[in-house]
């Protein structure tokens, strides 16, 4: 069963130049124990999407359903089962945690506002979690500026753990982990997985993290989503223009051999009032007149849906 | 890019840094014995763990170290000859921006959030190139949509961006200074690798048209290889290994740095779990007699746990702070 599903979900921004469309008519399902890698242009929207799926923020318009039932304007109850439900895991440990508030203190906020302990159960409970993402326990009592960047992301970990989620949004968990730390939290989060049965959508712009630890991979630009398959598939045998210049791109450690780069030109797009049509238009080597129609997702092979006109001749399908 | 690094003049020495900070009653050592050489033209990627001291070794550098926290710094870090460390605040404050400039790791730190992004950018503009406020915010536009951002967001504020843009924002305010010797802390962990790919270009172009000097603290070892020409891999405090770019990457010499390479998810393989080095990092406000590293090397002996090595020579520019490496020859 799809433990989320969201169909055409839209997040508008005003600002003083016009609406900003960061999140433009986005439907995606994900099944219990799965992990939706979620890639892109930086600003394509991909972390205005995780916390509108997680009610951080508003939807425009749009459905959002949740095990099944229909979460888009929940009820203040069913509110409070989402917070506890649905956690995220956010991409700059500076600024998501609270400098006045210990490591602990930290970590035992969530578990207070619950209710769900008793408070002599609560500072155990917390050495529990900082245990499980691997936080020393000499940092107890620190603040959040005198951990590195690292045991901060530990920290925003543990806490999103803290009520033992069935969704949680990973927005950049590992962006400044170095790769051993990396390592060990990408393993922490599939042990968790299996163990717990837990789902994800992974935000990172690290292409083999998100090869690593995904099922599905769905790529966006410019607010919309202009392909998704499962993991394997999109590596082997990307179709969308996008998706093809964002693969060129991946550096690797191999100082001898060097991708051939596919370079992105034209105008950058701006996401403000948006004309119709293929946003990537304007940057993409094969676009033509055709292209300011509006394109929805088709599936080109089975389980694979992309979103261009021109898909099938530029692939030879 | 390669450089004939070597016949060009010193631009900065690093000599014996050392910074500890006072953290709830206890000394963390966070740079212990840091030294190194940076020519014009040069690029030095800065790589190593979480909390190995990156970041404060370019704090260093800047002369920005927390007041309150920083309980001691000793070492000389000549700049064009001169010892920053001795220097005055108002001879740093001429220094900063326009001959060094840092891209900070945490954007949000940088940025004034009740100025727009276009207001920023065009401040330093016109502070370093003595334009007009119409000129600057012609050229603060222009330095946006180099790093990607349309020009229809110039009057935003920074809580307006996404996390990528941001990042951009900040190094389109320190390349539009010129320096000659800029310092990135993780400059493009928050963006895609297209628009990282553009932004590393720019630094390159940077150093091609201007001989900017660059350090490039990253986690990413493939950001390394694309853009350095020098690697110092960092481990509590300390310099492990060093070397230019081929010497470091096709022969990791210290048990860390193989570590490293072996922690990285491959593009091309299939494995179930990734793997991390064993244990963690010595807790730097007790670190150990020997090794820093003993107590998760493989090859540790009780000579290494008794014993704390230099930097050794071994081949080239080739510098490795292992008592096996040195052993073996
Ligand atoms: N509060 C806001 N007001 C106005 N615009 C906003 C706001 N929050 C986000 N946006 C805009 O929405 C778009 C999507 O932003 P979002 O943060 O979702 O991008 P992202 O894909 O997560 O990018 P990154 O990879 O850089 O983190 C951007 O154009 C951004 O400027
Ligand atoms: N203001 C401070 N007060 C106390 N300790 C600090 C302070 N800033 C940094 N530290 C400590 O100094 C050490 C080095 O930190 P630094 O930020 O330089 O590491 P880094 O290599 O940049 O790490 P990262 O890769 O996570 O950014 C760490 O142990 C950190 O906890
Ligand atoms: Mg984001
Ligand atoms: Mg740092």
């Amino acid at each position: 069963m799809a433990l989320l599903e969201v169909e055409h979900l839209k997040k508008y921004f005003p600002t003083s130049r016009g609406v900003v469309h960061a999140v433009d008519d986005v439907s995606f399902s994900i099944e219990k124990g799965k992990t939706m890698g979620l890639v892109g242009e930086s600003g394509c929207g991909k972390s205005t999407l995780g916390r509108t799926v997680i009610h951080l923020l508003d939807s425009t318009d749009g459905v959002i359903r949740f095990e099944g039932e229909d979460v888009t304007h929940p009820d203040k109850p069913t509110m409070h089962k989402l917070r506890e439900q649905m956690q995220i895991i956010f991409q700059d440990p500076y600024s998501s945690l609270n400098p006045r508030l210990t490591i602990q203190e930290t970590i035992m906020e969530p578990l207070q506002l619950s209710k769900r302990f008793d408070k002599t159960q609560l500072p155990k409970e917390a050495e529990r979690l900082m245990d499980l993402a691997g936080i020393e326990k000499r940092f107890r009592n620190a603040y959040p500026h005198e951990l590195d960047g690292g045991r901060r992301q530990r920290v925003g970990i543990a806490r999103a753990l803290a009520l033992m989620p069935k969704f949680i949004v990973c927005d950049e968990p590992v962006s400044a982990l170095d790769v051993s730390i990396q390592a060990q939290i990408l393993n922490l989060l599939m042990d968790l997985q299996e163990e717990y049965g837990l789902t994800y959508i992974f935000v990172t712009h690290d292409l083999s993290v998100v090869r690593h630890i995904s099922t599905d991979i769905c790529v966006m630009y410019l607010g919309q989503m202009v392909e998704t398959c499962p993991t394997k598939e999109l590596f082997a045998h990307p179709l969308h223009p996008y998706t093809k210049a964002l693969l060129s791109a991946i550096l690797t450690v191999d100082i001898h051999h060097k991708n051939e780069r596919i370079l992105l030109k034209g105008e950058i797009n701006s996401p403000i009032n948006p004309k119709p049509g293929c946003r990537f238009a304007q940057r993409c080597p094969y676009a033509t007149e055709e292209c300011h129609q509006p394109i929805p997702l088709q599936e080109v092979t089975p389980g694979h849906f992309v979103a261009c006109c021109h898909v099938k001749d530029i692939n030879n399908l | 890019m390669k450089n004939e690094t070597t016949n060009n003049e010193l631009l900065l020495s690093v000599q014996d840094l050392e910074v500890d900070y006072s953290s709830g009653g206890s000394t963390v050592c966070a740079v212990n014995g840091v030294s190194f050489d940076l020519h014009q033209g040069e690029s030095l990627g800065l790589v190593g763990e979480t909390g190995a001291g990156k970041t404060t070794i370019a704090k260093s550098i800047m002369q920005i170290l927390p007041d309150h926290a920083t309980k001691r710094v000793a070492g000389e870090i000549f700049f064009k000859n001169q010892d920053l460390m001795q220097m005055k605040e108002k001879e740093l404050q001429n220094i900063r921006g326009s001959q060094i400039s840092m891209v900070f790791q945490d954007p949000m730190t940088a940025l004034n959030p009740v100025m727009t992004v276009g207001e920023q950018i065009a401040e330093g503009i016109r502070h370093h190139q003595h334009l007009d406020k119409a000129h600057a915010k012609q050229a603060a536009i222009k330095m946006l949509e180099t790093v990607g951002i349309s020009r229809d967001r110039i009057d935003e504020y920074p809580h307006q961006f996404s996390g990528g843009m941001k990042q951009r924002v900040v190094i389109a305010i320190a390349l539009a200074c010129n320096p000659e010797l800029l310092i990135a802390d993780e400059p493009t962990t928050a963006l895609d690798v297209t628009i990282q790919a553009q932004v590393l270009d720019l630094i390159k172009e940077l150093r091609r048209q201007k001989g900017t000097s660059l350090i490039l603290i990253t986690h990413d070892l493939g950001v390394v290889a694309d853009t350095c020409d020098k690697v110092a891999v960092v481990y509590a405090g300390e310099i492990v290994e060093i070397g230019s770019l081929e010497e470091v990457f096709d022969h990791p010499s210290h048990p860390y740095t193989k570590g490293l390479f072996g922690a990285i998810p491959d593009m091309y393989k299939d494995v179930a779990r990734l793997s991390p080095i064993d244990g963690l990092p010595p807790n730097p406000t007790e670190l150990p007699e020997g090794c820093y590293f003993a107590d998760r090397c493989p090859h540790a002996t009780e000579e290494c746990r008794a014993r704390h090595c230099q930097l050794e020579h071994i081949t080239g520019t080739h510098y490795v702070r292992c008592l096996k490496t040195e052993q073996e020859g």
